[in-house]
């Protein structure tokens, strides 16, 4: 065997999306820091999707406290109090960091960053750069980290966390050639972004494989809510292949009206007064219940209309949903766009302190692979804002991490070259795998779930699970942990929604009865690790 | 489902001689991209190597040459019978290539401490600078990155991006000199295939070379060229009888007159190139078109705008449209590409611009003699990307030479003020035009634009004509035939 190449840095960052990059520009002030991507940094990760916008209390006519309070209802008062708190007063602080990174935000006419209103909040608070907010932050934050001492490694995965006595050391690392790799850290981040393409219809990036949340749970690190699974309620339809594509929640934003196949403008009946700008979890089940109950387009969607709005403020507040749209042969200025909900953002995750630490030692998680900011659904706007506040605090808290010496594990890097060598004796594709398993998450685990086919997912997922993945070349070594990661987190889903007897949020149990509701509920977090599994409950 | 059939260009650096097209069957969904179809082949055949992430033309991974052309995979619709290769840049494996070296030659703000927010009119001007998703589409098809070390189209824009917020302290304008602003021939290939529409050349460069003109950083000879425009009205120096002082301000036509166009005749033609106008002025006599040409006219500010060098610009503008509106002429008529493309492009006129080739297309020619020539056709970047003409000149040139052959397409490099500013890059791009027109088989270069012609001239064992002049050749031999018979 030959010798194991080994990289030695202060702080490793997993994971280049927005609360990466952010991560390691911070950590760089304290230490030598490397940035791993899966992608070309920058290029992977679902931040650069993100077409919205970003949450800040910015003006006087708005404040903190209501912040707090639309993101803990938004959240069905599931989220951990002391997270939204840091999520709600550094936002703006850390806007400002982009802003002065030369952030190219939309301006309002008195010289400030424009806001605009989004769904389930009381006041317009969420900050914009078009309809391609990510775009223009990951476009900020590579200039940032391009300037900064940050060493950068790309195209390559992390595979397994390395530990020493109980302590998190750094990790295994998978390049394109199949090489496997150390890296050695005083700390390290996991920002891997989330795992919602364990579904079949989904919003994001082909890079997203549920990473973190797995090779944290490999390591041992608890996490929380994982059954929070967020269903954008508007995904595009059409064409096939493109299932699940966003159509930005900004476009209801801006006034479009959500019809059903019988003209009816539906919402009316499940959220009269908040509309098509209700909480995303409100706005997916209505459009699930219309297109199940017969009322839904031959696509099996709704219809999303901007009809109504100037063709010129479509042009410039909509320019990517109109670009893409024209793509498919359909002119927003003139036709509704046809949509259905699609997952988006798993809530749950790595279970975190406001300074981003994990349960384990040595380990921080920040972005979409930690849990409980946004509790049992997010605010559109607040997912952005979560990457720079946590990116910031997990790249600070990392760095200020002391100096240690750490050795190496080499029972646990035979482990891992004995996982990587059984794949080329596999004989099962990994892309079937992963078709089976984003079928049967979608058909057991999506927006409407019940306990026996939950069971029946778990079943499949665990079949699925242990697998003998076949690797076709060393570089296809990585497409097999991929699928093993997706694996590995639907497990984590549907055992944490099979531990919640109630509905919450996002996660809606039709077969249960419940007297209560999220403020009264007698229910906290799921937590799930290595340990054992269980559901915070009142007087237990 | 449908079944289609895609070939894609496999190549592994490390094992194989070089790229192999390898085909596939596969079935995608309707309205497919080439990605899905990508996603099937590699279904099929795991060990294919390619990018994407975002499936939403937001990251820009996925990009590739699709029959030749770049597409961003996850946007550009799937055909049966594509061919799928990667950009071309070295190559990784199959299709992914290295785009680091090129992103790496971005430039990043500085920022000022304590900066305030950019205006609303500054975010507006800096706002479709950035929609750049870094694919390196532009620097895969960039001509000026095949013979200099040219930081690329993109890297412009970035430049430019910076050089306008006011947030940043760097000196964007001697950095993009440094990185090669002058580089650049203004081919407009760069926007044409850039996913996200970024008019580089006109938007970025071009916005470029004006601070760096007000900075003092114009390269000698292009001032040179504007104190000659300044103080002649034209960008060529009068070395014998111009086609202006040859002919009177309104030519007749054989016969009766079928329609009639006023002539914008440019500089090189005018100047350097006269006896291929008065050509093309004996083609439209025969033909039925009559020409008004006002002697006012002068330089269109081409060589001007596309140096950066715009102070008096708009002097020249006002006296040419005056010279065409003041005799109430509603099409002007060019010859010359880049006349052509910025009469389109940069003015506002109150008359319809048409190209020579467009006018005899729109009324029709009698068919001239086929010259028994080989003929191949070299498209000016003016004509084809600045004005979109291709097929017009080549049906004319299919009239009058008995075998057509084509070159694939390249700047010839005289373009942009690359002839005059930096003759090496210029006589490279020229060299590598030469070489392919001599492969191609063909024993005369065809052309329709004055720059074109007079630079792919030095650099071609091959005699290079005007179109106008073939195709008066033709009539003449038509003639000769006619009188033969008789």
């Amino acid at each position: 065997m030959r010798a194991l190449e080994v990289i030695d840095c202060h702080v490793l960052v997993i994971g280049s999306g927005g609360a990466g990059i952010r991560a390691a520009i911070e950590a760089d002030r304290y230490g030598e820091t490397v940035l791993l991507s899966k992608s070309i940094t920058g290029k992977g990760g679902c931040t650069t999707m993100a077409e919205g916008g970003y949450n800040a209390v910015l003006r006087d006519t708005d404040a903190c406290a209501l912040h707090t309070e639309d993101t803990m209802r938004g959240g069905a008062y599931l989220n951990d109090p002391a997270l939204v708190d840091a999520l709600v007063h550094d936002a703006p602080a850390r806007l400002s960091d982009l802003v002065s990174w030369g952030a190219v935000f939309d301006a309002s006419a008195d010289g400030e960053v424009a806001q605009r209103s989004f769904g389930g909040q009381c006041r317009p608070r969420t900050c914009y750069a078009g309809d391609r907010t990510g775009h223009e932050m990951i476009a900020t934050l590579m200039e940032r980290l391009r300037g900064s001492g940050v060493e950068r490694i790309e195209e390559t995965p992390a595979i397994e966390l390395l530990k020493d006595s109980g302590r998190v050391c750094g990790a295994l690392t998978l390049d394109r050639k199949g090489e496997v790799r150390a890296i050695r850290a005083d700390a390290v981040v996991l920002a891997t972004g989330g795992g919602a393409r364990v579904y079949d219809v989904s919003t994001n990036s082909g890079t997203g494989s549920g990473d973190g949340f797995a090779i944290g749970y490999r390591a041992g690190a608890e996490l929380i809510d994982m059954e929070m699974v967020q269903f954008h309620p508007t995904g595009a339809v059409y064409p096939y292949d493109a299932r699940g594509r966003l159509v930005t929640e900004a476009v209801r934003g801006e006034g479009g009206r959500l019809i059903n196949a019988a003209g009816e403008r539906f919402m009316n009946c499940y959220d009269p007064e908040r509309m098509e700008l209700s909480t995303r979890d409100v706005v997916a089940r209505a459009i699930a219940t219309e297109v199940l109950e017969g009322r839904g387009t031959k696509n099996g969607g709704v219809w999303l209309d901007v009809t109504h709005l100037p063709a010129r403020r479509i042009e410039e507040r909509l320019p990517v949903m109109l670009e893409q749209f024209l793509r498919f042969g359909v002119d927003i200025r003139t036709e509704p766009m046809e949509v259905a909900p699609t997952a988006h953002h798993i809530m749950g995750g790595l279970s975190i302190t406001p300074e981003g630490q994990t349960t384990l030692p040595g380990l921080f998680a920040c972005g979409e692979c930690s849990g409980g900011v946004h509790g049992a659904n997010r605010l559109g706007g607040n997912a952005l804002a979560d990457t720079q506040v946590f990116g910031k605090r997990a790249g600070e808290a990392a760095g200020r991490s002391p100096e240690r010496r750490a050795t190496i594990d080499r029972v646990q890097v035979e482990a891992q070259e004995e996982r990587l060598t059984a794949f080329f004796r596999g004989e099962v594709s990994p892309i079937s795998v992963q078709r089976q398993l984003q079928q049967a998450m979608w058909d057991g685990a999506g927006i409407r779930r019940n306990e026996s086919d939950l069971r029946t997912t778990l079943g499949t997922v665990g079949e699925l699970n242990g697998a003998g993945l076949n690797a076709a070349s060393g570089r296809n070594l990585t497409a097999c942990c991929a699928v093993q990661n997706l694996c590995t987190t639907a497990g984590l889903i549907v055992r944490s929604a099979l531990l919640r007897p109630e509905s919450r949020g996002a996660h809606y149990r039709t077969d249960i009865v419940q007297t209560w509701d999220a403020q009264t509920s007698p229910f906290g977090h799921t937590r799930i690790s290595l340990k054992g599994a269980g559901i915070e409950e009142a007087g237990r | 489902m449908t079944e289609i059939t895609v070939t894609v260009l496999r190549f592994n650096p490390e094992t194989d001689a070089g790229p192999h097209p390898e085909e596939y069957t596969v079935e995608v969904h309707d309205g497919a991209r080439v990605l899905h179809a990508l996603h099937a082949v590699h279904a099929q055949d795991e060990t294919l190597a390619y990018r994407y992430c975002c499936g939403s033309g937001q990251c820009g991974s996925c990009a590739v040459q699709v029959d030749g052309a770049p597409v961003l995979a996850c946007l550009a619709e799937a055909k049966d019978g594509m061919v799928v290769g990667p950009l071309a840049l070295p190559v990784v494996q199959d299709l992914e290539v290295d785009l680091s070296p090129y992103l790496e030659r971005l430039a990043y703000i500085d920022p000022a401490p304590c900066a305030a927010f950019p205006t609303k009119e500054e975010i507006e001007a800096i706002k479709p600078l950035r929609d750049c998703i870094e694919c390196m589409a532009c620097v895969s098809v960039c001509p000026a990155l095949l013979v200099t070390d040219f930081a690329g189209p993109t890297a412009m824009r970035q430049d430019l991006r910076l050089a306008l917020d006011p947030r940043d302290t760097g000196d964007r304008i001697n950095e993009a000199v440094k990185e090669g602003l002058f580089f650049c021939t203004s081919c407009q290939r760069c926007w044409k295939v850039c996913p996200k529409g970024i008019e580089i050349p006109g938007k970025a460069i071009e916005r470029l070379r004006e601070i760096a003109n007000r900075q003092g950083l114009s390269l000698p000879r292009h001032i040179d060229v504007a104190e000659l425009v300044r103080t002649t009205g034209r960008s060529v120096p009068r070395t014998k009888e111009t086609f202006l002082e040859e002919v009177p301000g309104v030519i007749e036509p054989e016969g009766e007159a079928r329609a009639t166009v006023g002539f914008f005749v440019g500089c090189m033609y005018n100047g350097r190139l006269p006896d291929a106008a008065l050509d093309m002025i004996e083609v439209m006599r025969r033909n039925g078109i009559r020409v008004v040409v006002p002697h006012e006219q002068v330089c269109c500010g081409s060589p001007l705008i596309r140096t950066g060098q715009t102070a008096f610009l708009d002097q020249l503008k006002r006296r040419n449209i005056e010279a065409f509106r003041s005799r109430g002429i509603d099409t002007v008529m060019t010859m010359c590409a880049g006349c052509g493309s910025t009469l389109k492009n940069d003015y506002d006129t109150p008359f319809t611009v048409m190209d020579a080739t467009e006018v005899l297309d729109r009324y029709g020619i009698e068919p001239p003699a086929k010259l028994r020539i080989a003929a191949t056709y070299h498209d000016p970047c003016h004509l084809l990307r600045g004005q979109g003409i291709s097929e017009e000149p080549r049906a004319l040139l299919r009239k009058v030479a008995e075998t057509f052959v084509e070159t694939p397409n390249r700047c010839c490099g005289s373009g942009g003020g690359v002839r005059s500013g930096v003759p090496e890059e210029a006589a490279a791009l020229g060299a590598m035009r030469g070489e392919a027109f001599e492969a191609s088989g063909a024993d005369v270069v065809v052309s329709c634009c004055p720059f074109c012609e007079f630079h792919i001239a030095e650099h071609t064992k091959l005699p290079v004509k005007d179109l106008m002049t073939l195709l008066r050749e033709g009539y003449e031999q038509k003639d000769r035939d006619g009188a033969g018979q008789q």
